[in-house]
């Protein structure tokens, strides 16, 4: 007698999505309005724009303080966008989680951190504020503070879901209020987590207030249209280094910061998951369910 | 064992003062104040700013009830943001599968590859998809293109970092498996690191498509394809009915994509 192999296990629906994934992608290629008989001079179209902002003429480096002086604007934003977004997302986070209230609470909170999210900030800023306030840095920090609230109220909830109730229990044993019991048994637990994804929210919101000047909010963005409508691309190249340059170094300072708010001071090491928001917030977005 | 025996003592020690907190929080309020203040930073001000959001309050009315009538003109573009989404998803998340693998220590061939691919990732990772849109759009006049060029770097090293990190943690197992039966570096990277990390690249560039799909919205707001024009057109023109109807068709067409790509991503991984 042979043992019969293991049955392959159905696979119909694993099929039928990669099929429909398929069709997707072949209906779009074919159909996109783009004019295939350009497409040959495209390595040309973009070889002479790099060569026109870096090489020929070089950036012009006397406009280096005006546009360093927009980046620290495109800064400025987003650190105070952040910090609007990081006060009101904690309550939220707070009342976002079903161990701490209701689970009917939670999925309201959930769902409205979810509408929030769908909107990107430009969008934001473009349909509420820029209208509300006019031009300018205002609008910008606005409509970054708002759609922040939406990632960070959510993964706020989510650390406070992943807490260990023994805290909350010894608070409560003690006789604690309810605010008591948030302040001393859970807040504690969660902040280094929850401040370590406000840095990063800042990092991300650093590249949102560099956009935000294409739409007229202020900041670095719109050097870069200014100088690209005036087709001053020595000027662009210039702003281009800038903003890689400024942005890099504070991606690495702040990546530095989180993982030593995470860590401490040498404590145990945790799952790649705490010390990368990034792909926390990517698994956190496959397992989500709508 | 004079640990054990000795009398314990009624508190423990309390542990030294930290100077890290306190600094940190001077740090913190360093910044803010250069943030808010009037000379160097927005001039942030809370009373000026609410008496400014009650004044405009009265502008966001107009935008209600949403016009309607603009409808059939938004189809064209919104299939065209959804074009753009699919096409500059699937090469960039094709192009950042190997440029993921050129990024981790595990599988680099050599210090000088995984140096370089770091550098160039990062480079490419701190300019965001709206000012590259902005260059190519003058590179390229307006049009989806350059709009699908810009998405396909930001999927490229939004894929690539996240997949690199992922290939840094793999078990080396298979790997060394792989080696013993005389596999060259591609070989292992094909039959015993891929295999690993393909439910993660699936996952991830799942998560790039709905990013792609809000980028792509918002990339015509710079002359750059998609329903994003639209936005431009019915905002200078005042015409807030209308562009309501955009924001809202965005909104349904953001959530819709994002429970696809949940069940996809089910079905797929």
């Amino acid at each position: 007698m042979t043992a019969s192999r293991p049955v392959r296990p159905a696979q119909r629906t694993k099929h039928i999505a990669t099929a429909l994934v398929v069709l997707v992608v072949a209906a779009a290629a074919f159909t996109v309005d783009v004019k295939i008989e350009r497409l040959p001079d495209l390595p040309g179209a973009l070889v002479r724009i790099f060569g026109r902002m870096f090489l020929e003429p070089a950036p012009e480096w006397s406009y280096l303080p005006e546009a360093f002086g927009s980046m620290m604007e495109s800064i400025q934003i987003a650190w105070l966008g952040t910090i609007i977004g990081a006060v009101l997302s904690l309550p939220l986070g707070f009342f976002g989680a079903k161990n701490i209230t209701s689970r009917l609470v939670s999925n309201i909170i959930r769902q409205l951190l979810n509408v929030i999210r769908a909107i990107p900030e430009i969008l934001v800023a473009v349909v509420v504020f820029i209208p509300m306030v006019g031009l300018g840095a205002y609008p910008g920090m606005l409509a970054i503070g708002v759609h922040s609230i939406g990632t960070l109220g959510k993964l706020s909830a989510e650390v406070i879901e992943g807490i260990d109730p023994g805290p909350v229990e010894a608070a409560r044993a003690a006789g604690g209020r309810p605010v008591q019991i948030q302040r001393w048994g859970v807040l504690p637990q969660v902040l280094p987590e929850i401040v370590a994804f406000w840095l990063y929210r800042f990092e991300i919101n650093i590249r949102a207030s560099a956009i935000l000047g294409a739409v007229g909010a202020g900041g670095v963005g719109e050097a870069l249209v200014q100088s690209l409508v005036f087709r001053r691309y020595d000027r662009a190249g210039m702003v281009v280094i800038v903003v890689i340059v400024v942005t890099i170094l504070i991606d690495t300072a702040s990546g530095w910061l989180r993982r030593r708010i995470i860590q401490g001071g040498g404590g145990a090491p945790h799952g790649a998951d705490r010390e990368q928001p990034e792909l926390a917030e990517a698994n956190a977005a496959a397992v989500q369910r709508p | 064992m004079t640990a054990a025996t000795a009398p314990r003592s009624a508190r423990p020690s309390r542990p030294p003062r930290s100077l890290v907190g306190p600094l940190a929080l001077l740090v913190f309020a360093a910044i803010t104040w250069w943030a808010a203040s009037e000379e160097y930073g927005l001039n942030f001000d809370v009373p000026r700013l609410f008496s400014n959001l009650t004044r405009g309050a009265g502008i966001l009315a107009e935008f209600w009830p949403p016009d309607f009538s603009v409808l059939p003109r938004t189809v064209a573009p919104l299939l065209e943001t959804i074009q753009m989404a699919v096409i500059a998803s699937v090469i960039g998340c094709a192009v950042a599968l190997p440029v993921a693998f050129l990024a981790s220590r595990v599988t680099s061939p050599n210090t000088l590859a995984y140096l370089l691919d770091r550098g160039i990732l990062s480079v490419v990772r701190a300019l965001p998809d709206v000012l590259y849109a902005l260059i190519f759009v003058a590179a390229l006049s307006i049009g989806p293109l350059p709009g699908i060029l810009a998405l396909i770097l930001f999927n490229i090293s939004v894929v690539a970092k996240l997949l690199s990190e992922t290939v840094d943690g793999v078990d080396h197992g298979p790997i060394e498996a792989a080696r013993a039966t005389g596999a060259n570096r591609l070989l292992t990277v094909r039959w015993a690191v891929l295999p690993q990390v393909l439910p993660n690249y699936v996952a991830y560039s799942l998560y790039a498509f709905e990013l792609n799909v809000r980028a792509s919205a918002v990339l015509g707001i710079v002359g750059a394809g998609g329903i994003g024009n639209l936005i431009n057109e019915t905002r200078r023109f005042f015409q807030y009915d209308k562009l309501m109807v955009v924001v809202l068709e965005i909104l349904i067409l953001v959530i819709i994509i994002e429970w696809v790509s949940i069940w996809l991503r089910r079905k797929l991984v």
